[in-house]
């Protein structure tokens, strides 16, 4: 499954989070400064930040797309696409790296699930990444598995985790033995989905220019749609190798 | 945990038991009712509206109070220098972004007394006149964050919080955001960076942020175990505050305990204790079988101390600046005679490469070479220059950039250097490293293949920082 198949159709956000992100305002001195907290909500909704999550985001915060792509890169906590539904992040830093302490438990993982860190399953149930200090140094190693935060994470405690983690799932260790696991892609798409190859888009540049789609205070939340990826597949594959070609884009 | 009778700088004993710590333990410790039954919000109902606010700047400059987040620089001090008369709104910034690797003292204080904390920023606002206080948590306190969310709803129902707060007309607006994983955002100006919705890159300094910070509004910037202390000070009196600690780190600190001892967790001790009673009497001494080898007295990036050194050393700011070290923020990591320090090292570097924001050159080229470098010896096939070379980088990274993450990255790597500068050499005339990673290499390249490269030119595979030229 490709990244934007994988993303779906476009989307927008409920009118329960709308109302979420309204009842922020009166908080924040701009709309600038509410990105941070208005890409949890569409973490929150959306289970991951993805292409049309940016976007929304962009149109929320009246910057633009490649602004919030900027933040979703920069900032390694965020969820996106290519992670597995149960993500693993797994402490690697000094503190939890003492004694063998994570490559213990990235082990386990690995044992269980075939996946090394990078890595996401086939069936993108299960994603693992080594990642820097989670701030829990006297308890090794610390593992995060989405937005659930463990202590002392190895032998039975790991093992029975992960054993749950599958039931929960009606999958079993042998699904994932002998199968090599696939390499998280989590670059973002160059272009927001809506333009065409040639810098054009069929529903008007909006990035820029200073409209408030969404952002009324005060008002009754309104949706609004996405507009719709480019109906005409692109001519010519991008050649610096990101994530687009014709075939994907359509 | 138990009581302590330590030196204060009057030579008398102290009997000092946890302040910010005490009610962690306690059932329903997060909660408003908790904290109210035992006497919360008190000092802020008697002081906001009522006390100056230029009195409560003045008390807490002279309670000797110093930032607890990392530089240790005088919080009263801090506070009065922001700028007034600007017209432009003043702001508290709030530093949860707890990621010094070695650290977890934040996290106890917002998931377990979130109140405690909230009362300090009611008071520091007040002291400082802002109507708008932010407290940035890192995106991985989830915990935290709901905990620190649910007791600010709690105290604005309560009118702690809000508008016209405790009766007075007074209002005061406090926002928990979340980050979302990035070590730079710990660095203040980085935080207001996120703050303001972009990337964390940290600005360069002046303009400070008391003069122009979030928003380019004067603001102050404070660390959560800071402001958790404001509360206390202000009830009990710089006298109080005074009575532990040495003469220029005065009061008590949460230090953070991990590595090889019995017993790793966090203690509140009184500023001035030795290293060695911490080590032996609340960490429980070495785990069985293991010596000390080395310890990281303040997070990840503070110089290493040997054995010799932590005989001597005590933990307040200066004796550990006299060290060469530093108390930072209080992460003492402790690392047993079996650990390889060259994958200490490595390990170290990789983080700070791994973090760099990329802003400026020195570091985030400097902090890629110490890594590959690093990995060189980590892997065992350093050369005879490789060692010079690691100091040489890690110079010129120093006071290059426009925040301390340089500096962060370079300082571990000058006392490794500089204290265990033998494992480096040992690692580069290890035969046995390098005879195995030739092998190593002969099973993915074969000889003839390799050969045909070395007879077409120069040896192209020597040409980068990480292959191995054997």
């Amino acid at each position: 499954m490709t990244l934007r198949q994988a993303q779906g159709p476009a989307r927008t956000l409920s009118t329960e989070y709308l109302q979420r992100f309204h009842d922020m305002v009166d908080d924040y001195p701009n709309k600038r400064s509410m990105l941070m907290m208005t890409l949890r909500l569409i973490e929150e909704e959306f289970g991951c930040i993805d292409d049309a999550g940016m976007e929304i985001a962009a149109d929320l915060c009246g910057v633009s797309t490649a602004h919030v792509q900027g933040m979703v890169t920069f900032y390694t906590h965020f969820k996106r696409p290519a992670h597995g539904k149960h993500r693993f992040m797994v402490c690697a830093t000094l503190m939890c790296a003492l004694d063998g302490n994570t490559s213990q438990a990235l082990k386990q993982i690995e044992s269980k699930l075939g996946i090394t860190p990078g890595q996401s399953t086939a069936d993108g149930l299960f994603s693992c990444e080594k990642v820097e200090c989670l701030a829990d140094c006297d308890k090794p190693p610390v593992v995060q598995k989405d937005f659930e935060h463990f202590c002392s994470m190895k032998g039975k405690t790991l093992d029975d985790y992960i054993d749950s983690l599958l039931k929960r799932e009606n999958k079993s260790v042998a699904d994932y033995q002998g199968k090599a696991g696939i390499e998280m892609d989590l670059r973002v798409s160059v272009l927001p989905s809506h333009y065409n190859f040639a810098g054009e888009t069929e529903v008007g540049a909006r990035h820029f220019e200073n409209k408030d789609p969404y952002f009324q205070p005060g008002e009754a939340p309104r949706t609004t749609t996405v507009p719709p990826p480019l109906k005409t597949p692109l001519t010519a594959p991008v050649v610096d190798g990101m994530n687009l070609n014709g075939a994907d884009h359509v | 945990m138990s009581e302590s009778p330590l030196n204060s700088p009057n030579g008398a004993m102290v009997p000092f038991t946890p302040v910010i710590l005490k009610h962690i333990h306690e059932a329903g410790s997060h909660t408003l009712d908790h904290y109210v039954a035992r006497g919360g919000y008190e000092t802020a109902r008697t002081n906001v509206g009522k006390t100056e606010p230029g009195s409560l700047v003045k008390l807490v400059e002279e309670s000797g109070l110093r930032g607890r987040g990392g530089a240790g620089f005088p919080t009263g001090k801090k506070w009065s220098f922001l700028a007034k008369g600007t017209g432009k709104p003043a702001y508290l910034t709030v530093n949860g972004d707890e990621s010094e690797p070695g650290t977890f003292k934040d996290r106890h204080i917002v998931e377990k007394d979130p109140h405690q904390l909230l009362e300090g920023v009611i008071l520091t606002c007040w002291a400082i006149q802002s109507h708008h206080a932010f407290i940035y948590l890192r995106g991985e306190f989830i915990l935290g964050y709901e905990r620190l969310e649910a007791a600010v709803r709690e105290a604005k129902a309560r009118g702690f919080i809000g508008k016209k707060i405790f009766d007075t007309d007074f209002d005061l607006k406090v926002v928990v955001m979340r980050g979302a994983g990035a070590y730079i955002c710990g660095e203040e100006t980085g935080m207001l960076s996120s703050i303001e919705g972009g990337r964390g890159y940290p600005k360069i300094k002046p303009p400070f942020p008391a003069v122009s910070g979030v928003f380019q509004c004067p603001t102050i910037v404070n660390n959560v175990e800071t402001i958790a202390c404001v509360s206390h000070i202000v009830k009990n009196g710089a006298a109080w505050h005074k009575q532990w600690g040495t003469e220029k780190s005065p009061g008590f600190k949460i230090f953070c305990l991990s590595g090889a001892v019995k017993k790793p967790g966090v203690y509140e001790v009184p500023l001035g204790i030795t290293m060695k009673e911490f080590i032996e009497v609340y960490g429980g001494g070495m785990i069985e079988g293991r010596t000390l080898k080395a310890v990281i007295p303040g997070g990840l990036s503070a110089p290493l101390l040997t054995p010799e050194m932590v005989e001597k050393c005590t933990l307040d700011y200066e004796s550990l600046a006299g060290l060469g070290s530093m108390l930072g923020s209080g992460g003492i990591t402790v690392l047993h005679d079996q650990v390889d320090l060259m994958s200490a090292i490595y390990n170290t570097m990789r983080f700070y490469h791994h973090e760099s924001c990329g802003q400026c050159t020195p570091c985030r080229e400097g902090t890629g070479w110490l890594e590959k470098l690093a990995h060189k010896f980590h892997e065992g096939h350093a050369h005879e220059g490789d060692v010079d070379l690691l100091g040489d980088v890690a110079r010129n990274m120093r006071g290059r950039t426009i925040c301390v993450l340089a500096d962060a990255a370079a300082m571990p790597m000058q006392s490794y250097l500089q204290l265990f500068r033998g494992e480096f050499e040992k690692r580069v005339h290890e035969p046995a490293y390098t005879e195995r990673k030739r092998t190593a290499r002969d099973e993915i390249t074969p000889a003839a293949k390799r050969d045909t490269v070395t007879q077409g030119g120069p040896d192209v595979l020597s040409v980068g920082m990480g292959m191995d030229r054997i």
